[in-house]
């Protein structure tokens, strides 16, 4: 028996097409504040305020010769892009949206490691797909953001722990929907690391090395065209979309919010994706005022910095959560 | 740190120097090509070189410059020292060209040596020409295109090599190619890169890639065409360029200038400088991924560019220098117009100044990143900011006052530090101190015509001539035979001075440094080929 409604919302709602809007809706409000915040106006022609600029540009790019260099991996660079947009979707499925996940379960005790082993994927196929173009920038850009997230993954691991302790489940349902006092509040200085660490396993700035153009022309980027590389981009947009969502999830309580009067989905939905906004408006903020480090910096503010920091908010977390948090 | 009001102490009187060391070898020709002209014979031009160097540690070659006549080949070697200017005079026979090098006397002659190497055949022992420097790959052999008897009909290129299916090369050191078209340069130039992991650990130029031949086009054209043409080397610092070869023409007519154009001349000069610096300092924040500083910079730049329209009624190439003036009064309606724009931008500077010197993530990039200590900028021989962020302190402005530079006041900037956040800040107080320069200029703009009546006909001789372009000292060589158009026209610009600074100081640093390093030089590559 084909259940009409899980097609429905794994296709329309909130599934793969309103991810898709979502995410291209976040590359609209990123591009507009980033020239805002620049002087300049950004995105205008198409669509009222250039609304539609980011379909316009996947669009065009479909359109685009596809190009395989001679010396490529033919199979890795076809499908590493593919499959990395793929897995950040899937990923994006499995997080509270309208109140319930895409498969409308309450997911499952353990799910918040599964989607952050999902994003290390899902970088890892961006690597591969960098590698795989055999060019000089791809190979050093990739090389960039194998050392990157690889740095990175630790500490964010450990600062995605810290929602885990206080809500007592690995459950992200349990972690969002328990937080009648935010865990941004509750652990304030996990939200701030956790923030920066995003901020560098999305590659954004002053993290935003592995594609520096004036150094490595495109980074993994380079030898790509026409529609892998409109789903390189794509996959990127997502994965910006996943951690803000991830954020709103761990630390803003999710979608869950004051609900006035019908549908309770709708007002969640609605909660959701302001909260979400708010997360990429910090993000994009954080981009423009920053100018971009050096690998090596990038590299020794995590081992020496972010790292440790890390250590101490989940110890600081621990004795919270003992003694501390039952006596509110 | 940042060292102002500086004097320089060299009393050395050069030419004393080198009658006393080598007295009956040499001929001194007092008054010509600079302070003095100095003929040597047998390679005596060596001699020379090393008694200067010995006497005065500021000098240095400003250029070289090949000549054809006839029989045989001139070499002139243009000295800067602290204290004076002036030209070694060498010749070699057309049939056996061949004079030693000076590079281990002055390692910054490299560049000059290759470039009279290539296009005159000038074979310099010790500093041997592979393939080429400056002209296409495809250029034949033997051909030089600076002597007289080429003729420009029958040069056939020769046919671009087949291509061959590459292996590809596996291993550690990767070799990345920076240029011809790179995101970090937007002019076409090649840097091959070898790198090991991030480190850098060779680079390798070619220039050459937008070599128009204006030297040689400026030999068929008038003189008056030609101020024109120079204009054309370069966009940004176009008016220095034609201020450059009209201050050249008018040392050869010996012609005065009326005061009212000195005057006007210089505010047309900082007005360009102004835009030239904020251009770069913009431009260095994208280079380093900082795109809201690129965006402030050149919204800032905007009015500056209105005003070089007010002023000369072209936004990019002015073209208001001519023989004996400029082109264009200044009305005087127009001046409260520039004043108050300028006032605009200083309210603006302390902002832009605090980004510069304390912004984490800009000291994070800038500081000791491409350091160029003193000793290696006066052996490299590098001029104007990339000079005087290594705590050497040469301005033409300063030190050889042309036009109206001698009567007005200005601070010359420099810092010590020698890395590219000092060669940045260089360009930040200089900001200030031309628009300092432009409200004294135009607070004590005398009355009189803006133009004085140059003679028709050039005579026969030859002028040298230094100014100081926004990237540091320009310089160009005029001769005339008594045509209607020039025998020779050299110009060197300051970018082809300052590209060994980036080949020394690249070097063991990381990728991510080379574009800022690289765009603390401001790098004009269409002044470099020119």
């Amino acid at each position: 028996m084909i259940d009409l409604d899980l097609i429905l919302r794994i296709l329309i709602f909130p599934g793969f097409t309103f991810i898709l809007l979502l995410t291209l809706f976040c590359d609209w409000v990123e591009r507009k504040l980033e020239a805002r915040l620049q002087n300049r106006v950004g995105p205008m022609v198409a669509g009222p305020g250039g609304i539609l600029q980011p379909l316009a540009d996947f669009i065009k790019l479909l359109t685009k010769e596809d190009i395989e260099p001679r010396d490529a991996k033919k199979t890795v660079f076809k499908f590493a892009p593919l499959v990395a947009f793929t897995i950040m979707v899937f990923a994006i499925c499995f997080l509270p949206i309208d109140g319930a996940s895409v498969l409308s379960t309450t997911g499952f005790n353990g799910d918040l490691i599964v989607i952050l082993t999902f994003s290390t994927i899902a970088s890892f196929l961006l690597f591969l797909s960098g590698w795989a173009s055999c060019n000089p920038y791809g190979t050093i850009g990739s090389a960039r953001v194998l050392t990157q997230f690889l740095g990175y993954d630790i500490p964010l691991f450990m600062l995605a722990l810290t929602p885990a302790f206080v809500a007592g489940s690995l459950s992200i349902f349990v972690i969002a929907s328990s937080q009648t006092i935010p865990y941004i509040l509750l652990a304030p200085w996990a939200f701030v690391l956790f923030i920066i660490a995003m901020q560098a396993e999305l590659e954004k700035g002053p993290f935003d090395v592995p594609d520096a153009e004036s150094e490595v022309v495109g980074g993994l980027e380079t030898e790509y065209t026409g529609a892998k590389l409109a789903f390189l981009h794509l996959t990127r947009d997502v994965q910006i979309v996943f951690g803000a969502a991830l954020v709103v999830e761990l630390f803003l309580g999710g979608p869950y919010g004051p609900v006035f009067f019908g549908l309770p989905a709708f007002w969640y939905s609605l909660w959701f994706v302001l909260k979400l906004l708010a997360i990429v408006i910090v993000a994009e903020y954080v981009t423009t005022l920053f100018a971009r480090l050096r690998i090596d910096q990038v590299l020794s503010a995590n081992w020496r910095i972010i790292l440790p920091a890390a250590i101490l908010s989940l110890m600081l977390t621990v004795a919270m959560v003992t003694w501390v948090y039952p006596l509110v | 740190m940042r060292r102002q009001n500086q004097t320089s102490n060299n009393n050395i009187d050069i030419i004393k120097v080198i009658e006393t060391k080598l007295k009956d070898k040499v001929q001194i020709q007092l008054g010509q090509l600079g302070k003095a002209a100095i003929v040597t014979i047998n390679g005596l031009h060596r001699d020379v070189l090393k008694a200067m160097v010995e006497a005065d540690e500021k000098t240095a070659i400003t250029a070289i410059t090949g000549l054809d006549l006839g029989p045989s080949l001139g070499v002139l070697y243009h000295i800067r020292t602290s204290n004076a200017f002036l030209t070694i005079r060498a010749e070699v026979p057309k049939d056996n060209p061949k004079i030693q090098t000076v590079i281990d006397i002055i390692p910054g002659a490299i560049f000059h040596e290759l470039e009279v190497a290539d296009l005159l055949g000038v074979v310099f022992e010790g500093n041997q020409l592979v393939g080429h420097f400056v002209l296409s790959e495809y250029w034949p052999e033997g051909v030089y295109p600076l002597r007289k008897d080429v003729k420009a009909n029958e040069i056939k290129l020769n046919p671009p090599p087949t291509e061959e299916k590459k292996q590809l090369e596996y291993g550690k050191v990767v070799k990345i190619i920076i240029g011809p078209q790179h995101p970090a340069l937007l002019e076409p130039e090649k840097f091959a890169v070898t790198v090991d992991g991030e480190t850098v650990t060779k680079v390798e130029p070619r220039i050459g890639y937008v070599h128009r031949g204006i030297e040689k086009a400026a030999e068929s054209r008038t003189y008056l065409q030609d101020v024109y043409l120079v204009e054309r080397i370069c966009g940004i610092c176009n008016t220095i360029h034609a201020c450059n070869f009209v201050e050249g023409v008018e040392k050869i007519l010996k012609t005065e200038v009326p005061p009212r154009a000195k005057y006007l001349r210089v505010i047309a000069l900082e007005l360009n400088r102004l835009h030239s610096h904020l251009l770069t300092l913009g431009h260095a924040g994208l280079e380093i991924g900082y795109e809201t500083l690129f965006q402030y910079f050149w919204r800032d730049r905007e009015p500056i560019m209105d005003l070089i329209e007010l002023t000369s009624g072209n936004r990019v190439y002015s073209s208001l220098m001519t023989v004996g003036g400029v082109r264009r009064d200044l009305k005087d309606t127009d001046l409260p117009k520039i004043k108050t724009t300028l006032e605009d931008l200083r309210k603006k500077l302390p902002f832009y100044r605090q980004i510069y010197e304390n912004e984490p993530s800009i000291k994070a990039r800038m500081k000791k990143v491409g350091v160029l200590k003193r000793e290696d900028a006066l052996k490299l021989c590098v001029v104007g900011p990339v000079a005087r962020g290594s705590g050497v302190d040469i301005d033409v402005r300063k030190d050889e006052p042309y036009e109206a530079y001698g009567e007005i006041p200005f601070k010359e900037i420099v810092y010590t530090e020698g890395d590219t956040w000092a060669r940045m800040n260089v360009r930040m107080d200089e900001v200030e101190e031309s628009i300092n320069i432009v409200e004294y200029a135009i607070d004590h703009l005398p009355t009189g015509p803006f133009r004085g009546k140059a003679p028709r006909v050039v005579p026969a001789g030859e002028a040298v001539n230094r100014v100081e372009a926004p990237r540091g000292e320009l310089f160009c060589y005029i001769k005339s035979n008594g045509t209607a158009s020039p025998e020779r026209v050299k110009v060197r610009t300051p970018t082809y001075a300052n590209i060994p600074a980036f080949l020394k100081t690249a070097i063991g640093e990381n990728i991510a440094d080379i574009p800022p390093n690289f765009v603390s030089l401001d790098p004009c590559f269409s002044c470099t080929d020119r």
